[in-house]
């Protein structure tokens, strides 16, 4: 099948009780989603593009034309087992926790007990809600509750994943890891329905977009084509010194073409990984999400086999053996005031929260000159007494990770 | 079929962790005992446990009636109100299985409940005995009044059909129709004087009712004749002397035996006779005197008199009443199932109520809706008459109404009520649901 999603003349018209007051969310609709492609959905407030999703998966019916989902009706069971849906707020029963809730859905795929528990546990990790997991949903945070959502829809290993404004609420890391997410899910062969007007967002990850506006498309094409300036270029260049740069100057007017020089900046998103990367090292108590990249895992190891079984369980088995090297050596050369890229910094300031995962409130160093012992300690078992003279002695470790860190130093 | 247990399971967690069960759980788990303790009914220990018994069931009864109502209409509206239902219809489940699971958690619910709550019924009533240190004369009349399961024999109506056409007949000869009333009126009226005067004896009169095929268990076992009187006037000291003969007429002389009573009227008595009276071939004759001590005609109201006999044990009977009421609660959550499919929280309540409240008291609608004149009657019996008879009747299968008398359910009722209730009614407000729900646009909003 070509296009994963395809819409002829999609109309959907809002009428009151009585008829009047005609609403034309959607006005005479033709998107054509192609397979395994990021797809995205832009367009202003009230421009229909929730009700169009709604119209895909037969949470509204068409009022004329018709919409093929997968190459069926998007309602149908068969046809939904393969898609994931997360829709523009994350509609979770309050009273389960995280985990019952992923368990919910998952039993509604049918999915049996050993792949559910597994990919439940994934899932938890990869959004960072491992720690709060047996929370009731209904107390947590907005971009909690829309990780939950996000873990949700991706219950099924679905084939279509239909993201409405998907990092609405999220910190910039979960949105960074969304975006993440979706390209890797693309790279999997998967196709990807995008809603947003958070440009940004779409701009990073989008290969095709449609422009929606009062229910038309306005403007539709490769995101590379639509946004490309062919008459003008640009250059960066390390730093370099002003005699060079009066040089370029004059080689430009040569061609008669106007030329700015400036520094770049920072993203913002850069500078805020950052810190968040700093705070998350001295493993400061949060009681919100954590941030870990384990999907990057979870995704690997399905990458490299067919059998989702082999894929779940290999993806635990890596799971549980988080690269402890890779570990000390982040957290050693966290101080190294070099450059670096967002990617790495990304990933440095996921990767330790695994191992050094503080519980919703840490232990820290009041609490640790205590006899009770916070379960992190658990296992290194040998290690115990050294790490509690440790903890009475340091004054300044906070975490007992960072104690396991020192004394490996000392010794 | 996982997925409706799925969403069975959900609706079991939802109403218990949004407290709505547990409201009405503490109030049982703490009025039950009260009750148990408290109602000490006319004094004796019989009474009490008849009072007990029936108000702890009517009490339960009713709780769980309204608790089935609120949670079957609570978890689909909610759900649709707070969207949650968006990301469940979009998995892998049709809309048929969601609905199937919302009213399979909800009944899974009910069992629980009712076998919680009539488990500490059952257990304060047959306690209660031990409790008190019962006297070996009361236990004894317990056993055969209470701690048992009676199945009664009602004397047929009599027929007078012919003897009202004959007195109509010579009214309208001899010109005495009142003008006014109509003729259905009238023969109705005359009808009822007829058989009002079949069920009444003047002083020093004889009343005889004859019952055929009556097969006790065990001969040794005794029979019980309940009756009630009416009077046509109130006898100074509120009772009526009589004699009441009891055997096999058919023979002479007959085979009777007789006993003096003296009861006062309009309440319940019970005369214990031996079984052994009974004729070989099941006859049975019983035969009333309006004894000159009286100065009044006794008079037996249509339901006066009744011969009951052992039939089960208390345990069984106690079992078949509860599933009567699981059978109602099965019912009712198929109604607020049904309202919930297109009715928003308050107004599918409203509607479930209503129609529980008039299925409560559809015998009494019938009965008073057909005194009504006839020009109305005509209007009724095609509008409301229908409408009613297609709501259960729970007034007529009240459980208390059944364990106070110790009266059997035999299970020929309750596969009837169970094949009404259930088979035809309850499954046509499903059907009518489902076919509600599979065409609604769940993500369409009317204000
Ligand atoms: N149930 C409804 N009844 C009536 N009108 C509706 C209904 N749902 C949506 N609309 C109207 O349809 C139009 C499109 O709404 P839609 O939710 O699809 O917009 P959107 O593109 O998702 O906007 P946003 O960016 O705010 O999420 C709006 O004008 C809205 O008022
Ligand atoms: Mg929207």
């Amino acid at each position: 099948m070509e296009h994963a999603v395809e819409t002829f003349s999609l109309t959907k018209i809002f009428s009151d009780w009585w008829g009047r007051n005609k609403v034309y969310a959607v006005d005479d609709l033709n998107l054509q989603v192609r397979g395994n492609e990021i797809f995205g959905l832009l367009g202003p407030n009230g421009s229909g593009k929730t009700t169009t999703i709604k119209l895909l998966l037969g949470l509204l019916y068409p009022s004329k034309g018709k919409a093929v989902v997968l190459g069926g009706d998007g309602a149908d069971p068969k046809i939904s087992a393969r898609i994931g849906f997360l829709p523009e707020e994350s509609y979770l029963y309050r009273y389960l926790n995280a985990r019952e809730t992923l368990d919910f859905y998952g039993r509604l795929f049918g999915l049996p007990a050993n792949v559910r528990t597994m990919r439940i546990e994934a899932l938890l990790d990869m959004v960072g809600l491992k720690a709060v997991a047996n929370r009731p949903v209904g107390t947590f945070s907005k971009g909690m509750a829309r990780r939950i959502g996000l873990a949700q829809a991706l219950i099924n290993d679905p084939d279509l994943l239909i993201l409405d404004e998907p990092t609405t609420g999220l910190d910039p890391i979960g949105t960074r890891q969304i975006k993440d997410l979706i390209l890797e899910l693309a790279k999997r062969g998967k196709t990807i329905l995008l809603c947003s007007h958070l440009l940004a967002d779409v701009e990073d990850v989008c290969d095709r977009i449609a422009i929606l506006y009062g229910g038309k498309i306005h403007a539709e094409g490769q995101v590379r084509d639509l946004l490309l300036q062919t008459n003008k270029k640009q250059i960066t260049t390390g730093a370099i010194s002003d005699t060079t740069i009066e040089r370029i100057k004059r080689l430009i007017k040569d061609e008669h073409a106007d030329c700015v020089v400036t520094s770049p900046m920072d993203k913002l998103e850069t500078f805020f990984i950052k810190a968040v990367a700093d705070a998350q090292q001295q493993a400061r108590p949060t009681s919100g999400a954590v941030s870990t990249t384990e999907i990057s895992a979870f995704l690997a190891a399905e990458a490299s086999q067919k059998n989702i079984l082999d894929k779940l369980v290999s993806a635990s088995v890596s799971r549980e053996t988080p690269s402890e090297p890779t570990a000390t050596e982040q957290v050693v050369g966290v101080d190294t005031s070099e450059p670096e890229s967002d990617e790495q910094l990304l990933r440095k300031l996921t990767k330790p929260a695994e191992p050094a995962r503080p519980g919703p409130v840490p232990p820290n160093r009041k609490i640790t000159t205590e006899p009770v012992k916070p379960k992190a300690h658990e296992q290194d078992e040998d290690k115990k007494s050294i790490l509690d003279q440790l903890i009475r002695q340091m004054p300044d470790s906070t975490s007992p990770k960072d104690n396991t860190e020192q004394t490996d130093k000392n010794q | 079929m996982h997925s409706i247990w799925a969403v069975a399971a959900n609706t079991i967690k939802q109403a218990l962790r949004m407290k709505i069960a547990a409201v009405f759980i503490v109030l049982l788990i703490v009025l039950l005992p009260v009750m148990g303790v408290s109602m000490t009914g006319d004094g004796t220990l019989k009474g009490r446990l008849q009072t007990f018994v029936s108000y702890s069931l009517s009490l339960t009864n009713l709780l769980l009636c309204l608790l089935t109502i609120i949670v079957s209409i609570y978890t689909l509206t909610n759900d649709i109100k707070q969207k949650q239902i968006y990301t469940v219809i979009t998995k892998p489940i049709r809309r048929f299985q969601l609905l199937l699971g919302k009213l399979l958690g909800v009944v899974l619910l009910n069992i629980a409940l009712l076998v919680l709550f009539s488990a500490i019924i059952y257990t304060i009533t047959v306690y209660t005995p031990k409790f008190y240190g019962a006297s070996e004369a009361d236990l004894d009349s317990m056993n055969n009044e209470f701690f048992t399961a009676r199945a009664a024999l009602t004397p047929p109506e009599v027929d007078v059909t012919a003897e009202v056409l004959d007195t109509y007949e010579k009214l309208k000869k001899t010109g005495q129709l009142p003008p006014e009333a109509g003729e259905n009126e009238i023969k109705a009226e005359l009808t009822r004087r007829k058989q009002l005067w079949k069920r009444a004896a003047v002083v020093g009169q004889w009343l005889v009712w004859e019952f055929n095929n009556v097969r006790v268990l065990d001969p040794n076992e005794s029979l019980f004749i309940r009756y009630k009187y009416e009077v046509s006037i109130n006898p100074p000291d509120m009772q009526v002397y009589s004699r009441w003969d009891v055997g096999d007429n058919r023979q002479y002389p007959p085979a009777y035996e007789s006993f003096l009573r003296k009861d006062p009227i309009r309440t319940f008595r019970e005369l214990e006779v031996p079984a052994y009276l009974i004729a070989d071939d099941g006859y049975l004759a019983i035969r009333f005197l309006n004894v000159p001590l009286n100065r009044t005609t006794v008079i037996f109201p249509p339901d006066g008199l009744e011969v009951l006999y052992k039939a089960d044990t208390f345990t069984a009977n106690f079992v078949r009443v509860v599933l009567l009421i699981l059978f109602r609660l099965v019912f009712l959550a198929s109604l607020g199932t049904l309202a919930a499919t297109f009715l928003s929280f308050p107004v599918a309540i409203l509607f479930s109520l209503c129609i529980f409240f008039t299925a409560t008291i559809s015998g009494f609608c019938l009965e008073s809706f057909d005194y009504l004149g006839e020009k109305l009657t005509w209007v009724y019996y095609y509008t409301v008459r229908p409408l009613i008879l297609l709501l259960p009747q729970f007034d007529k299968f009240n459980p208390a109404q059944f364990l106070v008398p110790a009266r059997i359910v035999p299970w020929s009722l309750l596969a009837k009520v169970a094949g009404l209730m259930i088979c035809i009614k309850a499954f046509l407000l499903l059907l009518l649901a489902l076919l509600i729900f599979k065409f609604r646009e769940i993500a369409k909003i009317i204000i």
